[in-house]
């Protein structure tokens, strides 16, 4: 049985469309996914020169103190990224298959995620170079089985959270600010320190390996507690993961009934961002990077030179046009039939993505406003950056958009969704971000550097004012695209 | 009201659909059975330029379908939830349509109160996303939005599918009764042989892609169909 399960299971997964299709993006993931993993060994293995340099004390004290820290970080990490295997199993309920063979199966393969990986490459190291030829293997293999332990306890107890928050989300609020408070406690408090917690367990490994068992004692008991309660709750309206769902009302934006019906068509695809997890993230997303000019400006090295301010500016306030945009017009997949056969004029349905674009990025400025700190020049650039986003970025986008054929399934989560996620999605921030230096290098290096800044701004009104012609450029190639953009989007 | 010349569509090198000639009159009520893969979704989708044929063209008020927008101020088609916005609430997806045939939020109310009996309590004012509803209340959805603007080529595709017993005989009377008061053409494919012929003038039967039978329906068209139906296609 457990074989037929390992089989669907990689079936499901390479003909998954999150997994991606092309090549291309396989090879992209593998790389990232090497690298990510190459780095994790890197600093394995440079971490006991790292931690050499830094204590003043031995070695092994720093590092069994810093364990205890860097599982409390793993929980975070694992709450907010490791997925729960859960509706897979529905196909299965119904069939005569044991429900613990299942359940096993569950909880079982949980342990397959890449984060129990992580301890092995960062902590192995140390432990074969600094802990087995100092202490004997005795200790080293206690070292090892305690953090095998800890991290599969880990591994249980987030999912563990994970369920329960599926089914009342404050439990989730709750636990990220216990670990909240629990970390304050030390460095921001100094009520006490976490390290040497830390140290009094791991420490004692090194006169008692016996007490590596107690984390693999603890690590069973999380497992069994998981067993059961998954067991308990092998029903479908529990593993369906939509909470209860409150009374969902209609509602109204004024301001764009103003607008007929591209107002009503951008209130529509407002709605969606609203409504549906991924297009929200992008928004929240969005709203983190309001930030970024902080990490730069407060720099000494980058500095609030034209250079920082251009490509924070363009970032900032198009940010929304690359994050949503990329994967314009896949967001309407599941209901683009229907967009064509009903009686949308195309000139208003790209004219509503323009009003969409434009908003956003309007509110997008408003919110760099506050930048005007680091200088009134760097307000101006970030003004011009909004007009060059408007004027040809938006254009830009819905030429690609146009260019897009795959099909996004808005009930999916964000994080670590492949879907709808192409060559194109990949390279199209690039040519956004890229062009404005290019406009801008030159004068700069003739010595003209406000000629520069005038002719990004130029080329922005121009891009503003031209927008009907390129308007009826960009729709007379929808038509021509729509019936392959259609068969792409019916792809499920 | 329909013309369709010469329609041929291949997919992966099978002819899914090839209709030499057919021609629909303007208040026709026709039904289009046959078994799965006959082509039936194919050809909904060519007449609505959804799917560009291989060959031929196809007419509405004799004018070409493809590329044109001309035949949208007057069609309305349910074919599958891929027709509904399903993040809005109903009420959110039937004031967007209505808006643009140019219907105010009154006017759509007023029309949503003669589909009081065809929602049957289970549509508007129930705090629901679209995605939120049964598969078969979806289809109430579909079809209430194809009836907002009283148009005059309404298709549906397999309408009676998912819907209950109740709901399926007040569509038909709601399809009986659009094609007397306003004269409404409909093309309406299904496989439920009782319906179908109880709320057509004309069937037409597809195997294949292609259409077999184009029969005017009378007290033995059941009958004929159902023969045709348990012998299986023509192997």
């Amino acid at each position: 049985m457990t074989s037929a399960f390992i089989s669907h299971e990689l079936k499901a997964f390479w003909r998954s469309k999150n997994t991606g299709k092309s090549i291309a993006i396989r090879i992209v993931m593998g790389i990232l996914i090497l690298f990510l993993f190459g780095y994790a060994l890197l600093l394995g293995i440079v971490l006991p020169k790292i931690i050499e340099e830094v204590s003043k004390t031995d070695p092994i004290i720093s590092f069994c103190g810093i364990l205890l820290v860097y599982f409390l970080f793993e929980l975070l990490m694992r709450l907010q990224l490791q997925e729960l295997p859960t509706l897979r199993v529905q196909p299965y309920l119904h069939l005569p298959v044991k429900r613990n063979a299942l359940v096993t199966y569950l909880a079982t393969t949980s342990l397959l995620s890449v984060f129990n990986l992580w301890p092995f490459l960062l902590f192995w190291p140390f432990i074969f170079q600094v802990i087995a030829p100092d202490e004997g293997a005795i200790v080293a293999l206690a070292f090892i089985v305690s953090i095998l332990g800890f991290s599969v306890f880990n591994n249980y107890l987030a999912l563990y959270i994970k369920r329960k928050a599926n089914l009342n989300g404050w439990i989730f609020l709750v636990v990220v600010i216990g670990l909240s408070l629990i970390t304050s406690g030390d460095y921001v408090w100094h009520l006490y320190s976490l390290r040497d917690f830390s140290y009094a367990f791991f420490g004692k490994l090194i006169h008692t390996p016996a007490y590596a068992l107690i984390p693999v004692v603890l690590a069973l008991g999380m497992y069994y507690l998981n067993f059961v309660y998954l067991k308990q709750n092998l029903y479908l309206e529990d593993l369906n993961s939509s909470k209860k769902s409150s009374f969902k009302s209609s509602t109204d934006y004024p301001v764009l009934q103003r607008f007929g019906t591209v107002g009503d068509l951008v209130a529509n695809e407002v709605k969606l961002i609203m409504r549906n997890k991924r297009p929200r993230s992008t928004i929240i997303m969005g709203l983190m990077f309001m930030f970024y000019g902080l990490i730069f400006y407060t720099n000494p090295k980058l500095g609030t030179s034209d250079y920082s301010a251009i490509f924070v500016g363009v970032f900032m306030t198009g940010i929304f046009i690359i994050n949503y945009g990329q994967f314009m017009h896949s967001w309407q997949a599941s209901h683009f039939d229907g967009l064509l056969v009903s009686r949308i004029n195309f000139t208003d349905f790209i004219k509503a993505k323009f009003l969409l674009f434009t908003m956003v990025s309007t509110v997008a400025f408003v919110l760099t406003i506050p930048y005007v700190y680091f200088g009134w020049r760097i307000l101006i650039i970030h003004f011009v950056m909004y007009v060059y986003n408007l004027g040809v970025n938006t254009a830009i986008m819905l030429f690609f958009a146009n260019r897009n054929y795959k099909r996004i399934d808005l009930s999916k989560g964000a994080s670590f969704n492949w879907e709808g996620v192409g060559a194109t999605q990949l390279l199209v921030g690039f040519p956004l971000l890229l062009i404005p230096f290019i406009i801008y290098a030159p004068f700069r290096f003739f010595g003209v550097a406000n000629a520069g800044l005038v002719a990004l701004a130029l080329i922005g009104i121009a891009g503003i004012a031209l927008r009907q012609v390129i308007l009826k450029g960009l729709v007379d190639d929808f038509n021509t695209k729509k019936l392959q953009i259609a068969e792409g989007f019916r792809n499920k | 009201m329909i013309e369709v010349r010469d329609i041929v569509k291949i997919y992966a090198g099978k002819t899914v659909v090839n209709v030499p000639h057919l021609e629909i009159k303007k208040g026709e009520t026709i039904g289009l059975v046959g078994n799965n893969g006959a082509g039936k979704t194919t050809l909904f989708r060519m007449i609505l330029d959804l799917i560009r044929p291989d060959k031929g063209e196809i007419l509405s008020k004799g004018e070409v379908v493809a590329g044109h927008e001309h035949w949208k101020s007057y069609t309305a088609a349910y074919l599958d939830e891929g027709f509904l916005i399903d993040y809005l609430t109903p009420e959110e997806y039937l004031y967007f349509i209505g808006g643009l045939y140019g219907l105010n939020k009154a006017q759509v109310d007023e029309h949503l109160l003669s589909l009081k009996e065809f929602f049957n309590g289970e549509i508007l004012e129930r705090g629901k996303y679209i995605r939120d509803l049964s598969k078969g209340n979806q289809a109430k959805v579909g079809v209430a939005a194809c009836l907002l603007h009283k148009p005059e080529l309404l298709m549906l595709d397999e309408p009676f599918a998912n819907i209950d017993p109740s709901t399926q005989i007040r569509l038909k009377n709601l399809l009986k009764d659009i094609n007397k008061t306003s004269g409404t053409t409909t093309i309406v494919s299904s496989h439920d042989l009782n319906h179908i012929t109880d709320v057509s003038d004309r069937i037409l039967l597809m195997e294949k892609g292609v259409i077999i039978k184009d029969i005017a329906t009378n007290s033995s068209t059941l009958a004929e169909l159902e023969d045709y139906f348990a012998v299986g296609q023509g192997l």
